[in-house]
């Protein structure tokens, strides 16, 4: 094993605005050479301000911040520059400086005051271009390039500082996706070669692909960096961002997949019925999102862990019983489900195969004797040795609605062809269905 | 236009601006109410050397042409000096001295002095260039406050306030001149901008003032390039960027007091020149600003000609001249640049 790594950048107890009003208030935080510690959190919570106080852009108001073991109060602003180089979010290109002498004012820190940058200075620099993909501009006038184009010379620049700590503040939100990941596998390369660098990422996958400890900035508070995959949560993301999201892992990166399912702003509550949703495989999630989000309060029967409507269910705070991957419903699941079933004031059920496995959902929501809407035809898809089929027709005899797919279910309408004369908690909802 | 812009080699730039300005300087002896072969100046030159005189056409070329030539390429590169550090410090390419309300400023103390002392010439030479300083450098920190007052400095309310300070200045002006009745004649002369007056005594007022002007921001030519990146981001890569803006501002004021100081208010110089010459030579400052003080010059010397020459054997003030050919010339860039070159 190697020593442990250097503390190169230490915020202790630090609190960091503009004026006198901090932004964000007694952090902690650690960056070591050789990692990349990632900041997320909503738009103006302080991420950048955090970022910024290295660099004595933002103000450190109270508490310690440390470059390599020294208080960046007393760093001078040329001893600075050679620790700490930054790539900032958009920089402003009203110049026509050709792209290579842009990148070599990356050099002044290094370049002795009344001396001319030497041949050390130059070879850097054409690294530093070399490892961006910039070389080939070397000779354009920067301000004719694109976005970027610009912001990949604004790394080369900071590079060409040989800074210690690498400041990141959004580095890619301009850039394409090949550019991108270019940017990030090098700036994962310098991080290996003993950088330090602290990035504001504002894409939660990028940060947990890239990042070997994420912090969470929300609220004026940083939370406590740890390995994205403990930091990046449903449950995080549900504080912070206000999203309900399945958070998975990447079968390809293997590093945190998030895929939003809902902004909790935009469910309505409390203004519909219950409505009890057999589903499986997938079939039922967009039918799942979309009831919730026009506030029906919505469960399920029994789904298996790792399922796609499992995992919606669960982003979307669906009650339902759990069984485990692949495995059958036991009695315990079929009871639960059933308790879920007779609740509901409608029953659907989706476009799903049934076998010995999940005929218990079907069993159970048809018995539950509610309004019911079914999902296209049980044809082919009776794996149950005829049992599935007989529970369907048995459905239909009781006065289900048949619809063609998912898109087309709508609660109210079969609560209005059950009672038409009701005026059911779902009058006036989804585009009422006709009256009997 | 090709994406591929390359600029002149510096060697070549400044061989040409050298060769012009020293033309300029030649024409400006030869030319003017009388005309004197370029023999006759060398000859008064060499004479003048040696402590001889060999009668009025040397009087005329070695104390009264010569000084007058000199004190313009002073005055003119002052003025492309403090408009190069201004655009760069501000990055805006309609900064200059006239524009910020820096040279009113200037103007406004000299005349004060001017008027204090017009009875003792000598206090003159002291006084004048002092005042002048003083009313350029509290015009400075009174338009940056006013442009800056809620943190940063953008350029059009760095332009607005420089133009509201104009207004005050030139009320003040006038109240002054107004205050003075006696001497009202000269100093609307000198407001108009003129280099009539010059001597060596004039040209030993300003010689100190301008070599400090222009060492200090010749010696930080790479620092001037970083503020080409922002404020932000200069500082990022190690320049301590208020003091630097600090020190350069009052470089800028030091130069403009000195032309204010012989030449009253000549416009168009400070901002036309650096716009040019950039357009030559690129944006770089360790180019553009030594480019800038050569075309400066360059450009002042041919418009007091122009001047002397174009009513002989009356003169007009060189501050009509300059802003008769600057304005439609930066008419005529901006119509350009509106137009696309491509």
């Amino acid at each position: 094993m190697s020593a442990p790594a250097e503390t190169l950048l230490a915020y202790r107890t630090a609190d960091v605005g503009y004026a006198e009003t901090p932004v964000v208030r007694g952090a902690d935080l650690d960056v070591c050479a050789g990692e990349i510690v990632g900041l997320v959190g909503p738009n103006g919570a302080g991420k950048s301000t955090l970022l910024r106080a290295v660099t004595g852009d933002s103000r450190l108001l109270a508490g310690t911040l440390a470059v390599a073991g020294r208080d960046v109060r007393e760093l001078a602003p040329l001893e600075r520059a050679r620790l700490v180089g930054v790539v900032p979010q958009q920089i402003g290109a009203a110049f026509s400086l050709p792209a290579r002498e842009f990148v070599a004012l990356g050099r002044h820190p290094h370049v002795p005051r009344f001396s001319a940058p030497g041949e050390h200075d130059r070879e850097v620099v054409q690294r530093a271009m070399e490892l961006t993909d910039t070389a080939r501009l070397a000779d354009k006038p920067a301000d004719e390039l694109s976005g970027g184009d610009v912001q990949r010379l604004a790394l080369a620049q900071a590079l060409a500082q040989e800074p210690r700590v690498l400041l990141l503040d959004e580095p890619t939100s301009h850039l394409d996706l090949n550019h991108r990941m270019q940017i990030l596998d090098l700036t994962r390369q310098l991080a290996d070669e003993g950088m330090a660098v602290l990035a504001v990422f504002h894409d939660l996958e990028l940060a947990g692909r890239y990042a070997d400890r994420v912090s969470v900035v929300a609220d004026g508070r940083v939370g406590e960096p740890g390995p994205p995959e403990r930091v990046i949560t449903a449950e995080s993301l549900r504080d912070v961002f206000g999203v309900r999201a399945v958070v998975g892992t990447d079968p390809v990166t293997g590093s945190v997949s998030v895929t939003p399912v809902v902004r909790e702003q935009a469910v309505e509550r409390g203004t519909r019925g219950k409505v009890f949703v057999v589903g499986g495989s997938g079939v039922a999630a967009p039918l799942l999102r979309r009831l919730v989000l026009a506030g029906w309060q919505v469960s399920a029967g029994a789904l298996n862990s790792g399922d796609a409507d499992q995992l919606v269910a669960d982003a979307l705070r669906v009650e339902y019983p759990a069984i485990p991957p692949f495995a059958p419903m036991d009695a315990a699941a079929a009871v639960e489900a059933s308790r879920l079933a007779t609740s509901a004031d409608v029953v659907v059920v989706c476009e799903v195969p049934f076998g010995h496995g999940n005929i218990d959902n079907l069993l159970v929501a048809v018995r539950a004797k509610k309004p019911t809407v079914l999902v296209g035809d049980i044809e082919g898809r009776d794996f149950a040795g005829g049992a599935a089929a007989s529970y369907w027709r048995e459905a239909l005899d009781h006065g289900a609605l048949v619809v063609a797919s998912a898109d087309e279910v709508d609660p109210s309408a079969a609560l209005t062809a059950a009672h038409p004369s009701d005026s059911s908690p779902a009058s006036g909802g989804l585009g009422s269905g006709p009256g009997v | 236009m090709p994406s591929d812009r390359r600029h002149p080699s510096a060697l070549a730039v400044f061989a040409t601006l050298s060769v012009a300005l020293a033309a300029a300087m030649a024409a400006g002896l030869a030319f003017g109410a009388v005309r004197v072969p370029l023999a006759d100046i060398a000859a008064a030159i060499g004479r003048a050397l040696h402590g001889g005189n060999a009668g009025l056409v040397d009087t005329l070329v070695v104390q009264v042409r010569l000084p007058r030539v000199i004190l313009a390429a002073l005055v003119g590169a002052a003025l492309a000096g403090a408009g190069t550090l201004y655009q760069a410090l501000f990055r805006n390419p309609l900064a200059d001295p006239y524009i910020l309300g820096v040279s009113s400023g200037a103007g406004l103390g000299a005349m004060i002095a001017l008027v204090l002392t017009a009875s003792v010439t000598a206090a003159r030479y002291g006084a004048v260039p002092v005042a002048a300083f003083l009313g350029a450098l509290l015009t400075m920190v009174v338009v940056v406050r006013l442009a800056g007052s809620r943190g940063r400095l953008d350029a059009t309310s760095l332009l607005l306030a420089g133009v509201a300070i104009s207004y005050t200045l030139a009320a003040l002006t006038s109240f002054v001149m107004v205050m003075a009745r006696q001497q009202m004649a000269a100093i609307v002369y000198w407001m108009m901008g003129g280099l009539s007056a010059a001597s060596w005594g004039y040209v030993a007022m300003i010689a100190p003032m301008f070599a400090l002007g222009i060492a200090v921001p010749l010696l930080s030519t790479r620092e001037l390039n970083l503020m080409l990146l922002g404020d932000e981001r200069a500082g990022h890569l190690g320049l301590p960027v208020e003091r630097f803006k600090v020190l350069m501002l009052a470089t800028a004021a030091l130069l403009t007091a000195a032309a204010v100081a012989v030449a009253g208010l000549i416009g168009f110089v400070g901002l036309m020149t650096p716009h040019m010459v950039r357009l030559v030579v690129g944006p770089d400052h360790r180019r553009l600003l030594p480019a800038s003080l050569l075309a400066g010059a360059t450009v002042l010397v041919l418009a007091d000609l122009i001047a002397r020459v174009v009513l002989r054997p009356v003169e007009i003030p060189v501050g009509i001249v300059t802003a008769l050919l600057g304005g439609p010339f930066f008419v005529w860039l901006l119509v350009r640049e509106r137009g696309g070159v491509r």
